[in-house]
């Protein structure tokens, strides 16, 4: 079985080898061009159409391959490697990966058929090659390079890879091997899993690596769609927060803190009251009083009240309103928007929901939006008001029993909490 | 004649299954098409030269390479997105397969239907996933883009094992061997078949009862 191979035969091999170096060369480099490539099929091959297969020659790639070719006899100083590396525009480096064409001159086989045999599986080895280009971690790199962020490069050099450039734990792909006369030709790739290093793990290129290392974190598209998620994420759990924020607090015995905050709810939850709406005659002074009484130093809610209408009908908007909010709870979010300004809404919806403090919610939002707004915007002008004082006073004087009635009243309402 | 079977299990979104199996049979198909042949004399001929083509995926995370010809990709498409329809349709169980088989044809010898060897079938069993929001999707996106990745990889190695291809035929029989219907690629003959539903688990019997015929 010990056939020697023909000069012919070897002189071809030794040119398809080169042939196949070359294109391969080619196909690497173009594949990390950044673009999306597209050759025609043709009728009759020309010249450069080694294999039966389009692939371009851009002549600066043929001269660089070339050049490590060094115009020898490319079987016999194979290892040939492609090393794709990443440049951000401060300069910064990182080997991505490493294309490696060698030879294990032990394997060899030398029935093989060189003109026909070797030759249409150089073919199938450049087409995996193509292939295997577009699914390597690099190639989604590349297509994201920039003149402002980075580009990509390319190293063609006639020598064993220099591994130890990809970082730990790199990946090994045989993109193909071919049995020849001479030896099995092997294509490989091996390429960069961890864009993120950690300077102590890299020895020899430490100053550079620790740049790229800050930088890659946020190149990787992988790296940048997890950014992404974590973004998505960490907005959702910021909402999410809220309602969490929101059920912790209705937990929380809420009436003993909101009602120190709030001046005269006790007052308006009185006037609520059975009692009080029994004395049906007396309640509107009554409400005219505790109107009058808070004009003075109650500026805030006045303020808070204009806002709780703004965007509604001003003057009547109120009368409107306060059945409606304080009715219907559930329709809190429609008045949310008229009212940005008013974090006690927000912080109050919790209890509005929960059965046992609905009431309080109810009064709660009663008090803010209606009663003093409705008294203030019908303030009737001074000259007015002067001569009524004395028809107030007098009518005051005369329903002092009512009066003393409510103070007690009110005297007596803290202990019935 | 055995024919050499590949089988993928995928499971994905609906919308990723044209993509999915369209990446995996065109990358096959792109390793199993020459170019066209081209006759000067009986016994001569020349052989064109195949183009390629990269494709982006819309819905996975993925770039293959096919063949530069329009009539193949539509003719692939056009088989694949029945296929689909009727795996995401709704009388599907979500659960189908198609297969990419190459076969060669015997010389008919009387008036009769020409048998059809296969040589070598990639079959992918696809299960439907349903996603319940974008994050999830996101997730599937690159996922599957890994495993077609991977399959990918699979395909490269299985075609430089450099196991049985049908011999070189004379230019009488070429047609027995290679599809020449198409003016830009010769791909050795092909035929995609596809089963969805219940009947998806039973088509492996069936396929060796057919292989069995065969023989």
């Amino acid at each position: 079985m010990a056939m020697k191979i023909s000069a012919q035969d070897k002189k071809d091999l030794d040119k398809f080898t080169k042939f196949l170096a070359l294109k391969s060369a080619q196909v690497i480099v173009q594949s990390r061009l950044g673009e999306k490539k597209s050759t025609q099929c043709k009728m009759h091959t020309t010249g450069t159409d080694w294999f039966n297969l389009a692939i371009e020659d851009l002549p600066d790639v043929l001269a660089e391959t070339k050049k490590a070719l060094n115009g020898e006899i490319v079987s016999a100083r194979l290892p040939l490697c492609v090393e794709i590396s990443l440049r951000t525009v401060e300069g910064d480096h990182m080997v991505l990966e490493s294309w490696c064409l060698g030879i294990v001159p032990e394997q060899c086989d030398p029935s093989v058929r060189v003109t026909h045999t070797v030759y249409n599986r150089m073919g199938i080895l450049l087409k995996s090659l193509v292939s295997v280009t577009r699914v390597t971690p690099a190639y989604k790199l590349s297509r994201r390079q920039g003149p402002d962020s980075y580009i990509i490069c390319y190293r063609i050099y006639m020598e064993e890879p220099q591994l130890h450039t990809l970082g730990d734990g790199y990946k090994q792909v045989r993109v193909g091997q071919i049995c020849t006369p001479i030896g099995t030709l092997q294509l490989s790739v091996s390429y960069r899993t961890k864009m993120t290093i950690s300077p102590t793990n890299n020895g020899k290129d430490n100053s550079i690596m620790l740049k790229s290392d800050h930088f890659n974190t946020n190149l990787s598209p992988r790296q940048m769609r997890y950014k992404q998620n974590e973004e998505n994420n960490a907005s959702l759990n910021n909402t999410m927060r809220i309602g969490a924020f929101a059920d912790a607090k209705r937990k929380l015995p809420e009436p003993e803190m909101i009602i120190p905050c709030v001046p005269f709810s006790k007052l308006l939850s009185m006037r609520k009251s059975p009692e009080q709406k029994a004395e049906n005659d007396d309640r509107t002074e009554v409400e005219e009083l505790m109107a009058a009484a808070v004009a003075d130093d109650s500026s805030t809610l006045e303020v808070d009240a204009d806002v709780a209408v703004k965007g509604k009908d001003d003057k009547n908007g109120n009368a409107k309103d306060r059945p409606y909010l304080g009715a219907l709870p559930t329709h809190r979010f429609t008045m949310t928007p008229t009212n940005d300004d008013f974090i006690m809404v927000d912080l109050k919806t919790p209890f509005a929901t929960s059965n046992g403090n609905s009431e309080l919610g109810k009064i709660y939002r009663e008090w803010q939006t209606a009663p003093p707004l409705k008294t203030f915007s019908e303030i009737p002008p001074l000259s007015d008001q002067v001569p009524d004082l004395t028809k107030q006073l007098e009518r005051y004087e005369t329903a002092m029993k009512t009066y003393d009635d409510m103070v007690q009243a009110l005297c007596e309402s803290p202990n019935n909490n | 004649m055995n024919a050499r079977t590949q089988i993928f299990e995928l499971a994905m979104e609906g919308r990723q299954v044209d993509e999915a199996v369209a990446s995996i049979f065109h990358t096959v198909l792109f390793h199993r098409s020459l170019g066209k042949f081209f006759y000067t004399g009986e016994g001569n001929y020349s052989v064109g030269t195949l183009g390629y083509t990269d494709v982006d995926c819309d819905f996975i995370d993925l770039t293959y390479v096919c063949c530069t010809s329009r009539a193949l990709d539509l003719n692939l498409r056009r088989e694949i997105s029945c296929f689909s329809e009727q795996l995401r349709g709704n009388e599907g169980t979500g659960i189908g397969q198609i297969s990419l088989e190459f076969f060669q044809k015997k010389p008919a010898k009387w008036f009769g239907q020409q048998e059809c060897i296969p040589w070598e079938v990639w079959t992918v069993r696809l299960e439907l996933l349903s996603l319940q929001n974008e994050d999830e999707r996101l997730v599937c996106r690159e996922k599957v883009g890994d495993l077609l990745t991977e399959k990918v990889l699979y395909i490269t190695e299985v075609m430089n094992r450099h196991e049985y291809l049908p011999k070189m035929p004379n230019q009488s029989e070429l047609g027995l061997i290679f599809d020449t219907s198409y003016v830009d690629v010769q791909p050795y003959l092909f035929k995609l078949n596809y089963v969805s539903g219940q009947s998806a688990s039973s088509s492996i019997t069936n396929t060796m009862k057919k292989l069995i015929k065969a023989m």
